[in-house]
């Protein structure tokens, strides 16, 4: 009797708990004043800059630290945000001077200087830790601080990329007396001088950064608070944003999911520049071919069969761009090196004409590579009609191979997969970042594509700050590029979100630098 | 003098399986620690492999110690584990104790509820298939089972989903993105966090954040309790002592509860612990489906990462959990029944 009566108070108090819970508002909306929240499936590895070289981390970087330099909105090129001015001091282009704005100062009070750049480029090198983007700053032999405000990188090499790298979020700057020298800050403590500063990270569930009103610089918040809160599946994405528990789901919904969004009831999909690409790997030395210029003309005529509009309209919904040249539009000196060369629309009977003049049997066996778990859920139908072009033509005979991304990361790029589906998200929006990783000998593809011309060509335009000059071997570079294909693009990614109504300034930082900048963002109150 | 004989019995009993256990983790902690080297790829091929060359990954693996002997990781994961210092995961740096902190208790709140639906719907729904065998609650009762059991978890939770979505209820993670940021995580056990916090308004947010998940996992498993709790009614309602009862004049509704049905529950015990012990892991689809921040999603993602000490250390837990929840049914079951130490 006793246990009975104690089981019904129990039940009681918790009836009555949820009595007055439930007749409470709904706390979800009761603080939802600037306050806004992006969801994604995008998670961060690190909030150090010196542990960082995923889009996610960047995220959450460029909008607690400073550069020297970044990319304004719907620009492309580099221009001051910690410094007040840099330029190349030299006409080798291997001296590069910054000096810094006054009054800069981290969100702990303390003064921004130049010994603190000198300090999160060197802490950069020293730490060299493995998920980290020390490796592109190889080619810097020294930097110092001239005084407090003044800062001199010493490159090995002339290099004209180095004021678009500078704006590599791996590059922020740190405070020298907060974050150790030879290992990384943990990710919950971030100090920087950026417009947020961090409120609470919890991994995998979300990060919360709040506006930091100690921030100088240009352009600061919109928003009292940003909340980044993680998906495991875009399809739970999709209900969160619909739900209204996000306001905006930005990476990675798919095409299916974007366009049953699309003109759904209170909210809107926009898009944008993007810059992010695929393309098509072919390695020299294991594609078909009995000799170079077999293998030459059987890239070429792969590259003439291929139907990119019909990918772009029937597989991605039309949330991509079919991609002619391996530099992206939207990114200067961008060109449409293989729409010159072999025209947009696929033409079959001139592939006919290739491989005949080179003595191809035709169709030609092709085994072709993609992964399912790294490029998107759609890479699986990309393949499938890729394979039904090729096929349908008489010319090809496709056979499909795919595996998981663990085993084809290595695999790939180890002398394995004779041809193979790969994509590339811009380390910096510079035309040099879309031809030197693919195209020189050391390339990390390591498809035994080499060309003298091409590689004089890169290093042209790599030392080089005059525009035109640049131009030109860009323009000339495309030409090669398609000329030889050792790799054929296919797609550029347009930046996409299903952004609840009352919701502003998303639009405006879609652009090729692919900085997700919160701080434009406002909503209606 | 009997009594000296049966505390000796269950002593050496215990004795005994502690002695299983301690061979039992190490076989697990083994198995795990070769799998992981034997799959393809490692963290940072995963993670940098279609950017970096080759020469520079290899460089960077062996800043890492990812090309030391093998047995020279094997003894440094031991030595680890001993020294309950499971390290700092390398993909994401975050300290193995605190993923297992924060979605561990995740994965057991999610459980704990899950398991209370699964024991409110089993429980009463054998009892009713047990005692009217053959009749329309046995009938509906097993079919039911059957059918919830054929259900593939994910599934039945994209459905509830669809059906949640569309009064408006949460369909995914553990609370609102400002209830859980503004919630101070003291237990990491929302529902307790936001009582001590004394927030009802946060209270009602992450309970209805939780039921959806809840619901799904324990009406799977329930399939399974209601079949094991018919049968086992069935075979004690054959036996002598029922039948006793029975003719002294007891209710047949006594004799169901009081006598039938807590001699049936001996072997329910057992396998409800193993089922809850399976939870733990098991909860992966559910997490995944409900966006969950469990360990079993964690596992996943660690997983496919390739993230070698973030696995190692949740698995090497996972290991010892379930070794202790097994070595547990063991003793309860030796205590409860002598047979069982005796045997």
């Amino acid at each position: 009797m006793t246990k009975v009566r104690s089981l019904l108070v129990l039940g009681a108090m918790l009836a009555a708990a949820l009595l007055v819970a439930a007749c409470g508002s709904d706390s979800s909306s009761s603080d939802s004043g600037g306050t806004i929240i992006r969801g994604t499936t995008d998670q961060p590895i690190s909030y150090d800059p010196a542990g960082a070289y995923d889009l996610p981390s960047y995220d959450g970087i460029y909008s607690m630290y400073q550069n020297l330099l970044t990319v304004e909105p719907g620009g492309n090129k580099a221009v001051p945000e910690a410094a007040d001015s840099c330029d190349f001091t030299d006409k080798d282009n291997k001296v590069f001077e910054c000096t810094l704005k006054s009054g800069l100062k981290f969100s702990d009070g303390s003064d921004l200087t130049a010994e603190d750049v000198v300090f999160s480029f060197e802490r950069n090198v020293e730490i060299a830790d493995p998920n980290g983007a020390s490796s592109l700053l190889a080619n810097m032999k020294s930097i110092e601080a001239k005084g407090d405000d003044t800062v001199v990188f010493n490159l090995k090499e002339p290099d004209a990329t180095w004021p678009l790298l500078l704006t590599t979020a791996s590059f922020a700057i740190v405070p020298s007396d907060v974050y150790p020298a030879n290992k990384l800050q943990p990710s919950d403590q971030v100090v920087g001088s950026g417009r947020y500063t961090l409120a609470d990270y919890q991994p995998g569930q979300q990060t919360v950064m709040e506006k930091n009103d100690s921030y100088q610089g240009a352009d600061p918040a919109k928003n009292d608070r940003v909340i980044i809160q993680y998906f495991d599946k875009a399809s739970a994405l999709k209900l969160a944003v619909q739900n209204g528990d996000v306001d905006i789901a930005y990476r990675s919904l798919s095409p299916t999911d974007i366009d049953s969004l699309d003109g759904a009831d209170g909210l809107s999909v926009i898009s944008g520049n993007g810059t992010e690409i695929r393309y098509l790997v072919f390695n020299t030395k294991l594609q078909p071919g009995d000799n170079d210029a077999q293998k030459l003309a059987i890239r070429q005529a792969v590259a003439q069969t291929i139907d990119r509009q019909s990918i772009a309209d029937n597989v991605y919904n039309g949330t991509v761009q079919p991609l002619y040249s391996m530099i992206p539009q939207g990114v200067e000196f961008a060109n449409q090196g293989f729409s010159d060369k072999y025209g947009e629309a696929p033409d079959v009977n001139a592939a006919k004409q290739t491989l005949a003049d080179a003595g191809v049997d035709t169709p030609v066996p092709l085994e072709v590579w993609w992964t399912p778990s790294h490029y998107g859920a759609a890479s699986g139908d990309e393949y499938a009609e890729i394979k039904r072009q090729l096929d349908e033509s008489g010319l090809f005979d496709v056979t499909l191979k795919s595996t998981e991304w663990n085993q084809y990361s290595t695999a790939a790029f180890t002398d394995k997969y004779p041809t193979y589906q790969l994509g590339w998200f811009p380390d910096y929006p510079d035309a040099d970042d879309y031809t030197s990783p693919f195209y020189l000998p050391d390339s990390f593809l390591n498809i035994h594509y080499d060309n003298a011309e091409m590689n004089k060509l890169i290093g042209q335009e790599k030392s080089s700050d005059d525009p035109q000059v640049r131009q030109q071997a860009f323009d000339r570079i495309g030409e090669i590029g398609a000329e030889d294909a050792p790799t054929i693009p296919i797609w550029q990614a347009d930046q996409v979100a299903a952004v609840r109504d009352g919701v502003h300034g998303v639009e405006e930082t879609f652009d090729p630098s692919f900085i997700f900048r919160f701080w434009l963002i406002s909503k209606d109150q | 003098m009997k009594e000296s004989s049966g505390s000796s019995g269950l002593r050496t009993y215990v004795l005994t399986r502690l002695g299983l256990a301690l061979p039992t983790v190490l076989i697990l902690l083994t198995v795990v620690f070769l799998l992981m080297r034997v799959a393809p790829g490692d963290p940072i091929t995963a993670a940098l492999g279609a950017r970096l060359p080759a020469k520079e990954l290899e460089k960077r693996k062996k800043e890492a110690g990812y090309d030391k002997p093998i047995l020279q990781q094997y003894g440094e994961y031991l030595g680890q584990v001993v020294t309950l210092d499971l390290g700092e995961s390398v993909t994401d740096n975050r300290s193995v104790t605190s993923i297992l902190a924060e979605n561990g208790t995740a994965t057991l709140e999610l459980t704990l509820a899950a398991f209370t639906v699964t024991l409110l719907v089993g429980i009463p729904l054998g009892l009713l298939a047990g005692r009217y065998r053959d009749g329309p609650w046995d009938v509906g009762g097993r079919l039911y089972g059957i059918v919830i059991y054929a259900f593939p978890v994910f599934f039945l939770g994209f459905l509830f989903q669809l059906l949640a979505s569309e009064v408006g209820w949460p369909t995914s993670g553990r609370a609102s993105p400002i209830v859980e940021f503004d919630l101070n995580k003291v237990t990491h056990f929302y529902l307790i966090d936001t009582l001590i916090q004394g927030d009802f308004n946060a209270f009602w947010d992450v309970l209805q954040h939780l039921f959806l998940p809840a619901l799904v996992l324990g009406l799977t498993i329930s399939g399974v309790l209601i079949r094991l709790i018919r049968v086992n009614l069935l075979q004690t309602m054959r036996g002598d002592y029922v039948e006793a009862a029975r003719a002294r004049g007891v209710s047949e509704r006594r004799v169901v509860v009081n006598h039938a049905f807590r001699n049936a529950m001996v072997p329910v015990v057992t396998v409800a612990g193993l089922q809850f012990a399976i939870l733990l892991g098991g909860a992966v689809l559910t997490e995944e489906t409900f966006n969950w921040p469990g360990i079993g999603s964690e596992l996943v993602r660690y997983l496919n990462q390739r993230d070698y000490v973030a696995v190692q250390g949740i698995v090497t837990v996972f290991a010892i959990a379930v070794v202790a929840v097994s070595l547990l049914i063991d003793l309860i079951n030796a205590f409860i029944d002598p047979r069982v130490r005796y045997r």
